[in-house]
C-alpha cells in the first residue's frame, strides 16, 4: 500500500461527501492506504491568494507542515484547486529557504510544527494515471462500464499553469481518457474539456460564468457523451448544479449526468450505492445506473 | 546538438508542411490550405511564413516585424494554442512528421489569413491610462530620485510585457464577455499601479474593479500559460485585488467573495459554503436565489451552517492571520514575496508541438527579480 497523507478540502468535507466517500471507499482498491492529517484547514481557493496572499502562504504552509508530520512523502487532494494552491505555496516554499524560514518561524509561534519542505502535492488523478496506480486500477475495474460514453472534463487548475503542475500536456492531456477507457468505457473528445467551468465566478459574475458552463455540457452532449467525468468538485458543482441555471437562461435542458472521477471509476470496481452516493447529485445519475445495469 | 566545425558546410535543410486557415474577411470565405516547403533546421514558424508567401503564395497575410521576440508583433494560433511565431523552433515539430494547423488569435475579430483587427485590444489597453502619473515631488538641484530595487521588484514581470495578445487569444472570461478588460490590460495596469513613482493607485485600482475588470477574472491561467514572455497576467490579477481590498475598494461582489473565504478560514477554518451566497450578493439577492438553493438543498448541497463545521486547528489559523498581519506585507507584496522561487521553476512537460510550448527557449524570458544572481536554468539535464 502506497501511504498518503488525505486532504479532502472544504467541498468533499462538506456539500460533496460523495467524492469523500467514494474516494474512501475507493482507494484500498488502487494501493492507497489514506492518511488522516491531524488537523488542517480550507487551502483558500485561490480567494485568500487574492484578498491577503500572505496569509493564503502561510494557510498552506500549515497544512503542509501537517502533512508532513504524518511521515508520508505525498499529500493526496482531490480537487484542482486545492491542487494548484498546495502546490503554488509548496514550491515558493521550497525553492526560497529565506522565505520558509520566516513562514516557519511564524508556525513555530502559533505551534504549528516546522515545514521541512518535504512533502509532494499530488492529485487523486495523477496516482491513479500512471504506473503502478494505474495497474491496480486496470485490475480493479473488474464490472468495466459496458462502452458508457463517458465525456472528459479536466478543469483548469489541474492542467494550468503546467510549471506548477506539470503532471501533462496543458493542451493534449491524456489522463482521463487512459482511465474512462481502462475502466471499460468510450472517452469521447470534444473541445472545451480543459476549458474553465466558470466556476470562480459564478456568484459575482453569473452571466459570464453561465457562457463558460454552457460550453463543456453542450459539447459533450452533441458528442453523444453519457455523462462527464471531472477530477474537480467545484467544476462538479457548477456542472451539476447549475445546469437548472443554463436551462433558465437558455431554455435548454442538458440533463448531463456528471460523475467525479472517483464515482466513475468506483463503479467499474463494482462500489454499491452507499459508497457513491449518486443520490446526492442534483442532475439524475439514473441514465447512466440503467445503462450499466442493463 | 555538435558545432558543426566546416566552415563552408551545406546547409542542412528539411521539410515542413502547415495547414493554414486562410480567411478573406470581405467576402467570408474560410479555408485550410496545405503548405510544404524545404527549409533550414533551424527556422521558426515565422522563417517558414515567409518561405511560403516568398516561394508559394504571395497572397498569404500575418504581422511581423522584429523576428526576435520583442515587438510583439507576431502572434498566432498554432494548433488552438497563442504563440509568438518567431518564437517556436519547426525542428522538432517537423522531425516528427507532425503538420501543425495555424490560424489566427482568437478573441479579436479576423481581417484576413493570420491577421486580426488589434483596435478592441488597444481600446483595453488605452482604458487603462498606460502611463504614469507621476506623484513624487521634484527632487533637489542635481539630486535625482533613487527607488530601491525592492520596490520596483512588484512590477517586474508586468515590465516585461510585449503587447502580443497571446493572453488575450485564449482568454475563457472574454470569450463569454468581450467587454472583460482581460489579461493584458490587467497586467498592464498592475505595472501602474504598483509603480511608486505613479500617483493614481487609488484612482487606478477603483477604475480596474468595474464590472469587467478585476473581478470578472475566472482563473483559468490560459493567459499564464501563453505568455510567451513570464509576464503571468492571471497573478497580475491577482496582485491588482489584493491591492484594491488593501486599499478598501472591496465592494465589488468578487471582493466580497474573496473577504468571505479569509473570514472563513480564520473563524472555523473551512469555507462557511452556505453563508458565502448572502455575504457576496448581499441578502435581497439571495432571497431571490431561494428557489435553486432549496433545489440544492434537498441533495445535501447547503450544509447548514449551525452548528458550524470548525477545523480543529481553526485557533492557530486565526492567530497565524493576527500574526501576518502586523509584518507589512499585505496587498500585492504578498504575491511578490514568492516570485523569485516561482521564476526558477521551468514548464517541464515537453509539450509535443505549440501550443505554447516552448521548445527549451524560455528560460532567457524567465522573470528573475533577482539581479545579479545567476539567471534561471532549466532543471534537469538537457
Amino acid at each position: 500500500m502506497n501511504r498518503v497523507a488525505y486532504y479532502k478540502g472544504c467541498l468533499a468535507s462538506l456539500s460533496a461527501k460523495e467524492l469523500d466517500i467514494s474516494t474512501q471507499a475507493l482507494s484500498p482498491k488502487v494501493g492507497l492506504e489514506l492518511v488522516e492529517i491531524e488537523t488542517v484547514t480550507c487551502c483558500g481557493a485561490g480567494d485568500i491568494h487574492e484578498a491577503e496572499p500572505d496569509y493564503y502562504l502561510h494557510l498552506n504552509a500549515r497544512i503542509l507542515a501537517y502533512a508532513e508530520a504524518t511521515g508520508c512523502e505525498t499529500l493526496m487532494t482531490v480537487c484542482n484547486v486545492c491542487t494548484l494552491n498546495l502546490r503554488q505555496a509548496n514550491f515558493q516554499l521550497v525553492g526560497d529557504e529565506a522565505l520558509r524560514d520566516r513562514v516557519n518561524k511564524n508556525l513555530a509561534k502559533v505551534g504549528v510544527p516546522e515545514y521541512g519542505g518535504t512533502v509532494d502535492v499530488r492529485h487523486f488523478l495523477w496516482m491513479v494515471a500512471e504506473g503502478e496506480g494505474y495497474e491496480l486500477l486496470k485490475a480493479a475495474a473488474h464490472k468495466g462500464l459496458k462502452g458508457l460514453k463517458v465525456a472528459p472534463f479536466y478543469g483548469c487548475q489541474i492542467l494550468r499553469p503546467s510549471k506548477l503542475l506539470g503532471f501533462e500536456d496543458p493542451d493534449r492531456p491524456s489522463s482521463l481518457e487512459r482511465i474512462i477507457e481502462a475502466c471499460g468505457g468510450e472517452a469521447i473528445d470534444y473541445p472545451a474539456k480543459i476549458k474553465c467551468c466558470g466556476f470562480p465566478i459564478i456568484q459575482a459574475r453569473e452571466e459570464t460564468a453561465l457562457g463558460e458552463l454552457i460550453q463543456p455540457i453542450e459539447q459533450a452532449k452533441e458528442a453523444g457523451a453519457d455523462a462527464i467525468v471531472t477530477p474537480c468538485p467545484l467544476c462538479h458543482l457548477s456542472l451539476d448544479a447549475w445546469q437548472s441555471k443554463l436551462k433558465a437562461a437558455t431554455g435548454k435542458d442538458f440533463q448531463m449526468p456528471i460523475l467525479h472521477l472517483s464515482q466513475l471509476i468506483g463503479v467499474a470496481a463494482g462500489l454499491e450505492e452507499s459508497e457513491l452516493r449518486f443520490k446526492r447529485h442534483v442532475v439524475s445519475v439514473g441514465p447512466v445506473v440503467e445503462k450499466l445495469s442493463v | 546538438m555538435a558545432v558543426d566545425a566546416t566552415a563552408h558546410a551545406p546547409e542542412r535543410t528539411m521539410d515542413v508542411a502547415l495547414k493554414i486557415w486562410r480567411f478573406d474577411s470581405s467576402t467570408g470565405e474560410r479555408e485550410l490550405a496545405d503548405y510544404e516547403v524545404a527549409a533550414p533546421e533551424w527556422v521558426t514558424l515565422l522563417d517558414v511564413l515567409d518561405l511560403i508567401k516568398d516561394q508559394v503564395d504571395g497572397s498569404l497575410a500575418y504581422r511581423k516585424s522584429c523576428r526576435m521576440m520583442i515587438c510583439g508583433s507576431c502572434g498566432m494560433r498554432m494548433d488552438g494554442g497563442a504563440v509568438l511565431a518567431c518564437k517556436v523552433r519547426m525542428y522538432d515539430i517537423a522531425k516528427a512528421g507532425h503538420v501543425p494547423v495555424i490560424s489566427a488569435m482568437g478573441n479579436l475579430p479576423i481581417v484576413k489569413d493570420l491577421v486580426v483587427d488589434m483596435e478592441p485590444f488597444w481600446a483595453k489597453f488605452k482604458a487603462m491610462k498606460p502611463w504614469l502619473q507621476p506623484g513624487y515631488d521634484q527632487p533637489e538641484p542635481n539630486q535625482e530620485h533613487v527607488i530601491s530595487q525592492e520596490r520596483m521588484n512588484v512590477i517586474h514581470k508586468e515590465s516585461l510585457c510585449i503587447n502580443c495578445g497571446c493572453c488575450v487569444s485564449e482568454c475563457n472570461s472574454m470569450e463569454s464577455d468581450p467587454e472583460f478588460l482581460g489579461p493584458q490590460a490587467l497586467a498592464k495596469g498592475m505595472r501602474f499601479v504598483g509603480d511608486p513613482r505613479d500617483a493614481a493607485k487609488v484612482e487606478r485600482l477603483d477604475a480596474y474593479s468595474s464590472e469587467h475588470g478585476i473581478w470578472d477574472c475566472t482563473r483559468c491561467y490560459f493567459c499564464n500559460e501563453r505568455c510567451p514572455k513570464g509576464v503571468d497576467p492571471r497573478d497580475a490579477i491577482a496582485k491588482l485585488g489584493a491591492e484594491a481590498m488593501a486599499a478598501g475598494i472591496d465592494e465589488d461582489m468578487g471582493a466580497k467573495h474573496a473577504n468571505w473565504f479569509v473570514t472563513s478560514a480564520k473563524t472555523t477554518g473551512w469555507l462557511r459554503e452556505t453563508e458565502l451566497v448572502p455575504k457576496t450578493q448581499g441578502v435581497v439577492s439571495s432571497i431571490k436565489q431561494m428557489k435553486f438553493a432549496m433545489g440544492l438543498a434537498v441533495k445535501g448541497k447547503v450544509p447548514p451552517p449551525i452548528p458550524p463545521h470548525v477545523a480543529e486547528g481553526v485557533k492557530e489559523s486565526r492567530a497565524l492571520f493576527d500574526l501576518v498581519k502586523q509584518q507589512g506585507r499585505g496587498g500585492a507584496l504578498g504575491i511578490v514575496q514568492g516570485e523569485r522561487a516561482l521564476s526558477r521553476l521551468e514548464h517541464e512537460v515537453g509539450h509535443a508541438s505549440g501550443g505554447g510550448g516552448d521548445q527549451g527557449v524560455g528560460s532567457r524570458d524567465q522573470a528573475d527579480i533577482t539581479p545579479g544572481e545567476e539567471p534561471t536554468r532549466k532543471r534537469g539535464g538537457e
